[in-house]
């Protein structure tokens, strides 16, 4: 019951509205398009206005504090790829390449799912470790990195070599665009603390909400745009799309209360092993494992499962991380 | 005016090629190219260029006539089995032969 009518209340919130309103505009064939650079913008400075709190929290909790949850998402983000594998291989009858390269997108992360999920938190008020975004970055390349090497032991051409993954692993890990940025202004908000924070908290701090929901105004538009490709997959896909993050959030969220975190903090690494990655991971199966099929992991994780954790997957990952804390489950 | 004839190549594909295709260009000796991000309908769906990653582009490249025939034929080997590519040629005629 708590559930239903935390699922019911976080619909009613200005994000998941414009989400659905984007939805609805390209159902309805509105001709509403957002200009594609300011999608480019929305993205930079939600990254940089959480990357800039988070290395503040970091200055104010100290690394030692960091550590162990971003191990635990390190470890998330090699094993997902290890355990959908088989699922998608032998349950969902996929060639192995494909299968690697979806294992590779839901092991890797989604950051407008967690920027949401922080919005998500912020809008009930329950507090949460805001250091959380280290852990958006350390977990966005793992994933891609095994992938890639499935991929090519599986299916593709049977050959690594090990100057190229290396390469893949210094791109992925540290200068893909999105872990760039985060990690750059979290070393900025660390560098300058509390200060810097007040500072420029008018820019990234008050505005936080209602940009967010701009944004995943045009990002309903961008799911939707991509619904007529869910008949090309088949239904096992959209099961696997649906199923999959739910299994993924409770270890998450099981995970997150294990290394110590808040209840808010568990729920986010909940999402974030929830979460199934439409940029960096096509972007890297493209050039890495070219011969996988864009259209199953684009729409798997863009059209199934990125809506889905939206609308339903946060309230249910934060009633998920709540079972862990006593007179928890808010 | 005096024109000159050249072959222009255009490729439309993944704006992730991008990098592939123009290294490919300079390596068989192409002094420029121009490319923009296009939206369109093809072989493999609609590029509809809302994420900027996901999107197409198109690449277009003024080479004399024998230089444009070893950029088909690497492109047909390193590009066209990789990425949704299309690939065609066209005569043009341009001023200062000098510049290609």
């Amino acid at each position: 019951m708590e559930l239903i009518s935390s699922i019911a209340g976080s619909l009613a919130t200005p994000a998941v509205l414009f989400f659905v309103l984007g939805v609805l505009a390209t159902a309805a064939k509105t001709d509403l398009r957002f200009p594609e650079p300011l999608y480019t913008a929305l993205t930079l400075y939600l990254l940089v206005a959480i990357g800039f709190k988070g290395g503040v929290a970091v200055a104010a909790a100290g690394l030692a504090a960091v550590w162990l949850p971003a191990l635990a998402a390190v470890a998330l983000g090699f094993l997902i790829p290890l355990w959908t594998y088989p699922i998608l291989r032998y349950l969902g009858r996929l060639a192995p390449v494909d299968a690697a390269a979806i294992g590779a997108h839901y092991g890797s992360v989604s950051a407008v799912t967690f920027l949401a999920a922080v919005g998500f938190l912020q809008e009930r008020g329950q507090p949460f470790e805001p250091y959380a975004s280290a852990l958006l970055a350390v977990m966005e390349s793992p994933a891609i990195v095994v992938g890639v090497v499935l991929g090519r032991l599986a299916g593709g051409t049977g050959r690594i070599e090990p100057a190229a993954l290396a390469r893949l692993a210094l791109h992925e890990g540290l200068l893909g665009r999105s872990v760039f940025l985060l990690l750059g202004s979290m070393l900025v908000g660390f560098l300058s603390g509390e200060r810097g924070l007040a500072a420029t908290a008018g820019f990234f701090v008050t505005p936080f909400q209602g940009v967010l929901a701009l944004f995943l105004f045009e990002m309903g538009m961008v799911a939707a745009r991509r619904f007529g490709d869910l008949r090309k997959v088949g239904p096992f896909l959209v099961g696997f799309g649906v199923v999959m993050p739910v299994l993924h959030g409770a270890v998450g969220s099981g995970l997150g209360a294990w290394c110590g975190l808040s209840e808010g903090g568990a729920m986010l690494l909940g999402v974030l092993a929830a979460s199934a990655s439409y940029i960096a991971a096509p972007a890297a199966m493209r050039l890495s494992l070219p011969e996988a099929n864009p259209t199953l992991y684009l729409t798997a994780a863009l059209a199934i499962t990125f809506p889905f954790n939206i609308v339903f997957g946060l309230p249910l990952y934060a009633w998920m991380a709540g079972l862990w804390y006593p007179g928890g489950a808010a | 005016m005096k024109t000159h004839p050249m072959k222009r190549i255009t490729v439309v594909c993944e704006a992730l090629a991008r990098e592939r295709i123009t290294r490919l260009l300079a390596e068989e000796g192409a002094r420029g190219h121009t490319a923009y991000p296009v939206t369109g309908l093809g072989a493999k769906g609609a590029r509809d260029g809302d994420i900027a990653e996901s999107g197409n582009i198109q690449v277009d490249v003024i080479v004399p006539g024998t230089v444009a025939e070893r950029l088909l034929e690497r492109l047909a080997r390193d590009i066209l089995p990789h990425f949704a590519t299309v690939v065609y040629e066209s005569d043009v005629r341009v001023l200062r032969e000098e510049k290609f």
